[in-house]
């Protein structure tokens, strides 16, 4: 896990600040952490899925670690990665569980997917790096802003492939019957490139502003912009 | 006394502890919720039969289907399916419910016709497991809407054909258009199409 601090917020700011600014930027999931990749490739051919998708991540990573930093105390270090499954699995089915009963259309259409919320690096990986060493509270926001810092990514790639893909935004037609829909931006494959793309530019973007930072200020401690090593 | 977190015991009984209380939350919250998600599949299938004989459509509300049903749909279990009779019009209609395999796993889905299984008269998938924005585009309105008053083919089947992939809606020629990007699931679809086709002039020989 890169819960290193190099790429961290200015230390300046409150805990909870520093906690929201790094699960939304600097130490945002998909740009920094590279986790939760494979329900990037999965589901964001269709905006309403992808929103679904990331409240249940929101939420299952938010609640989960909540509860993990909570048990901290009591968890014996020898099963801890047991318990980790355990309570974070808790949560996706309790999701799953309330889709079917009162959202039968989006549990439906999600079919397989909210299960595989369980397979999410994020939620591991937030377990382990932030929840099993903070207090509860700081570990549920730590949650949320990292299930949000993945949301917005997924949400600008699932705009951009519904709409070439479809020619829709949430299922609401946008172009006539001119447009004939790009079928690769509907596939797998499209999700490759546009991660791809996103990761570029977001560390294109922070290494430029890190050399701006140190330009400004010699001397100063930069931060320069690291990279994730996490398939 | 102090406990020491190190020893087996305790990690045993902890993680057994643990396991014990989150599964009994998880069984509570699946008994509550049962009854609301079998009476959520019921509607399901049932709203899927009365669309497939053209009894209903997407703006019917959910609180008319139950007596509709009641009031116009026979059902009578078949071997292996569900079968349903209706009268529209003063004129039988047959439909079969049945679950075949799928690329992920079973579809399940409502083909109605005349008895003599010649003419179409609708088509609703109610389950399927594809792949979401691929396979999993069979449970789109449009692909439904092609089977509407479809005719079929001399040999009693509907043909499946890679199209324009905006639907083949020509009522006459028997052929409907497959899903782009998901060869296997029209493959499996076509299969439960004839099937279901087979089966429903079985049934509407005996009425």
């Amino acid at each position: 896990m890169s819960d290193t601090g190099k790429t961290s917020a200015p230390a300046k700011v409150s805990p909870a600040g520093k906690v929201m600014r790094d699960g939304l930027w600097y130490n945002n999931p998909i740009f920094v952490q590279v986790l939760g990749i494979c329900s990037t490739l999965a589901v964001t051919n269709n905006l309403r899925n992808t929103l679904i998708m990331v409240l249940g991540v929101s939420f299952a990573t938010s609640m989960g670690s909540m509860t993990l930093s909570a048990l901290r105390e009591l968890i014996p270090r020898k099963v801890r990665m047991i318990v980790q499954v355990l309570v974070l699995s808790f949560y996706v089915i309790i999701i799953d569980i309330v889709l079917r009963a009162y959202q039968p259309a989006i549990s439906k259409q999600l079919g397989p997917y909210v299960g595989l919320i369980i397979t999410n690096c994020i939620l591991m990986g937030r377990a382990e790096a932030f929840a099993a060493s903070n207090p509860p509270g700081l570990a549920f926001l730590d949650g949320l802003a990292n299930g949000l810092g993945y949301g917005w990514v997924l949400l600008v790639i699932a705009i951009v492939r519904e709409f070439f893909g479809f020619g829709s935004l949430f299922g609401f037609k946008l172009v006539g019957d001119w447009f004939t829909p790009w079928t690769i931006m509907v596939m797998a494959p499209s999700a490759f490139f546009l991660v791809a793309i996103a990761l570029w530019i977001a560390n294109n973007y922070k290494a430029k502003v890190a050399a701006a930072a140190k330009a400004a200020a010699p001397g100063a401690a930069g931060a320069p912009a690291g990279q994730g090593g996490k398939p | 006394m102090k406990l020491n977190r190190n020893s087996v015991i305790y990690a045993a009984v902890f993680t057994f502890v643990v396991c014990v209380a989150f599964v009994i939350i998880l069984a509570i919250a699946n008994q509550v919720t049962l009854a609301r998600v079998n009476a959520n599949k019921r509607l399901e299938s049932r709203t899927a039969v009365l669309k497939a004989f053209g009894l209903a459509d997407s703006t019917t509300p959910s609180s008319e289907i139950d007596s509709k049903y009641t009031q116009l749909v026979t059902e009578k279990s078949v071997e292996k399916a569900t079968a349903y009779t209706a009268t529209i019009d003063g004129q039988t209609y047959v439909a079969v419910k049945l679950t075949m395999p799928g690329l992920w796993g079973p579809i399940t889905a409502v083909l109605a016709t005349d008895p003599a299984g010649t003419v179409v008269r609708g088509f609703e998938i109610v389950d399927q497991q594809e792949t979401p924005g691929l396979g999993g585009r069979i449970s789109e309105p449009w692909f439904s809407a092609q089977f509407k008053g479809k005719k079929v083919l001399p040999d009693g089947t509907i043909a499946f054909e890679q199209g324009s992939g905006k639907g083949n809606f020509d009522p006459n020629n028997g052929t409907v258009d497959a899903i782009t990007g998901a060869s296997r699931t029209s493959d499996f679809v076509r299969a439960l199409v004839n099937r279901s086709l087979a089966l429903a002039r079985q049934i509407g020989g005996t009425l």
